[in-house]
């Protein structure tokens, strides 16, 4: 009885897979046209920068991509390895100088920015400022004084109460309303803030987490040992904790990435928001498949790919591997 | 000691109250800059736009405070909905997973991987776009009539831009809580699965009256806060045109200036329902685990 139970289910699986199997394939060789992701492929790519000046976001994709392959399938030991995290921190000054110009390069505007290379420079800037902003409230969530206690709680529950497109959204109208006036700041900063000022409260969830689980023997021995507060926090509790954590933070940073197309409902051209203006073009009218299928793969790997560089580090990180 | 914690809390106070009040003096700058000010008098004034879809009568003459809980009220539709199919959807999914068949186990596996890789609001516009609005303009079905203009469920009146923010919140949420309950039920001894298999029990019936309720526990909490994503997530039904309370508070913004006071109404909006929802499922909670423990 239970194993034709079990035989019907997957004949109906096999079934539905084969049909669904069978119109994929149709369309994509009747319906299809792919004229919209192949022509426009600079665009997701890079957005509107100068033609001529392309190839600045193009290379820093490039240098990008060359460090997550080295990363993940590179040489296991010698000199590549010790200046890779190096070379990692270096991403994010090398990006902006490339994409906004300055020392020698010809300045570009923000405007300018977008695409793929806008993504993954808002996921990394606000990623940057969330990570220290969230580690600090959740150590004065944590601390033993109330009224750093009670703002920390404060702002974590708050800002995890609202939905993140208000956050955005009162970002780009509220920022200017409390900076003085005349001092003005532009879009992708104000997102950029903005996105950081939620995550920081997610991410700080996540690192008492980790905090919580060190038992307090930890912090009896640094202090034995003679180690001030800072040091016991900066040497004992913080490595430990932060490596507990870094599962849930790296599905924050996934979240983060895949958060960044909501600034497309906010008018910037990232790569959900300049597909969605090359779908108003007449040329690409009701292109919506193509578009979205393109749009899915292409998110799917850099979360894929943010996913295993992460667990590249998980193992990295892991004391019992390290000691040998 | 307790003197130097005490100076440190009074210099982190006086260092907030520095922040907050150059924070409220240069807003106050600025508002009296563009001659605004604050004030709710503006609620009371004809809103001067309609709305696609309204649970209660609503037109252009009513006022903002009514066009936005008009709003308030299509959000709850939108997430009450979401939250039953997802919790559905989820469970099976998770049940899937965790089941002995390898192509049934493994489906689930690939929806759940492809779901959470691929950022909801791209999803949603591709149900709304793709989905709902490629289907043909004359209905077809019988019992559910499908059609780009709205589909008609039982006499039930769906517009297009509800159920594709419905179906695209329930598939995404559905996916998390597949990896809840997967989880829930994992942590459930191998031996209970065993045990009702040697009574004779069914696999579907022994799923639901001996593992599941002892998987509850573990699932509830992380269960609680996919609930509370979904309400927050169901603010992006804005990209798809769905007139939710976050369309609405988003129009009134626009066409008032009002943003200091319509994110004060936003977020009270959403803290009643966060309460809404935490509120019902530690009931729920505490239900489950008094019913739990009386059986032992």
């Amino acid at each position: 009885m239970n194993r034709w139970l079990d035989r019907s289910i997957t004949l109906l699986i096999l079934a539905l897979i084969g049909w669904a199997g069978w119109s994929l394939l149709h369309w994509l060789l009747v319906g299809a046209d792919w004229s919209v992701v192949t022509t426009n492929l600079p665009l997701y790519a890079v957005g509107s920068f100068p033609a001529d000046q392309r190839w600045r976001p193009l290379l820093w994709m490039a240098v990008l991509i060359t460090l997550t392959l080295l990363t993940l399938v590179g040489p296991k030991r010698g000199w590549v390895r010790r200046w890779l995290p190096l070379a990692w921190i270096a991403m994010a000054p090398l990006g902006l100088w490339l994409l906004a110009g300055g020392l020698g390069l010809l300045p570009v505007g923000t405007r300018s920015w977008g695409g793929l290379t806008l993504t993954l420079l808002l996921t990394g800037g606000s990623g940057a400022l969330a990570l220290p902003l969230g580690i600090l409230l959740a150590l004065g969530r944590r601390s033993d004084l109330p009224v750093l206690r009670w703002s920390s709680a404060g702002y974590i529950e708050l800002m995890r109460a609202v939905p993140l497109i208000a956050v955005l959204f009162f970002g780009q109208l509220l920022i200017p309303l409390f900076l003085p006036p005349g001092l003005e700041i532009n879009r992708v900063l104000r997102a950029v803030v903005a996105f950081a000022l939620f995550a920081a409260a997610y991410i700080a969830e996540d690192v008492r987490g980790g905090l919580q689980a060190i038992p307090p023997t930890q912090r009896e021995a640094a202090a034995v040992l003679g180690l001030s507060p800072v040091q016991t926090l900066q040497l004992v509790v913080l490595p430990q904790a932060l490596r507990i954590a870094l599962p849930s933070l790296t599905n924050q940073a996934v979240g983060l990435l895949q958060n960044t197309s909501l600034m497309a409902i906010l008018g910037l051209v990232e790569l959900l928001g300049i597909s969605r203006s090359l779908l108003a073009n007449p040329a690409f009218i009701g292109r919506y498949l193509e578009v979205y299928l393109w749009l899915a793969a292409v998110y799917w790997l850099a979360c894929t790919a943010m996913a295993l560089l992460a667990r590249h580090l998980e193992f990295q990180l892991d004391p019992v591997r390290s000691s040998r | 000691m307790r003197r130097r914690n005490l100076f440190i809390q009074l210099g982190i106070s006086i260092a907030l109250l520095a922040l907050l009040g150059l924070l409220i003096n240069n807003l106050a700058v600025n508002l009296i800059r563009t001659g605004l000010g604050l004030g709710f008098g503006w609620l009371a004034r004809p809103a001067g736009f309609a709305l696609a879809e309204s649970a209660l009568p609503f037109t252009p003459s009513d006022s903002y405070l009514w066009a936005l809980t008009i709003g308030w009220l299509n959000s709850l539709k939108v997430i009450v909905a979401g939250l039953v199919l997802a919790t559905v959807l989820g469970v099976a999914a998770g049940a899937a997973r965790s089941s002995g068949n390898r192509l049934l186990s493994s489906l689930a596996g690939g929806y759940v991987a492809l779901i959470r890789q691929v950022p909801l609001l791209l999803q949603l516009l591709f149900w709304y776009f793709v989905a709902f609005l490629g289907l043909p303009a004359a209905p077809m079905g019988g019992l559910i009539k499908l059609s780009n203009q709205g589909i008609q469920l039982l006499g039930l009146n769906l517009s297009v831009e509800f159920c594709a923010v419905l179906v695209g919140l329930t598939v995404f949420t559905g996916a998390s809580i597949a990896e809840i309950v997967r989880g829930g039920i994992n942590a459930v001894p191998r031996g209970q699965w065993e045990a009702f298999r040697s009574l004779g029990l069914a696999e579907g019936l022994g799923l639901r009256r001996i593992v599941l309720p002892q998987a509850l526990p573990a699932i509830l909490p992380a269960l609680t806060s996919q609930y509370l994503n979904l309400a927050k997530n169901s603010t992006l039904a804005i990209a798809v045109g769905y007139a939710d309370l976050y369309a609405v508070s988003d129009t009134t913004i626009t066409q008032t200036g009002r943003a200091i006071e319509g994110f004060l109404l936003l977020l009270l909006s959403f803290l009643l329902l966060n309460l809404l929802i935490s509120g019902g499922m530690a009931a729920f909670n505490s239900a489950v685990l008094g019913r739990l423990n009386r059986s032992r």
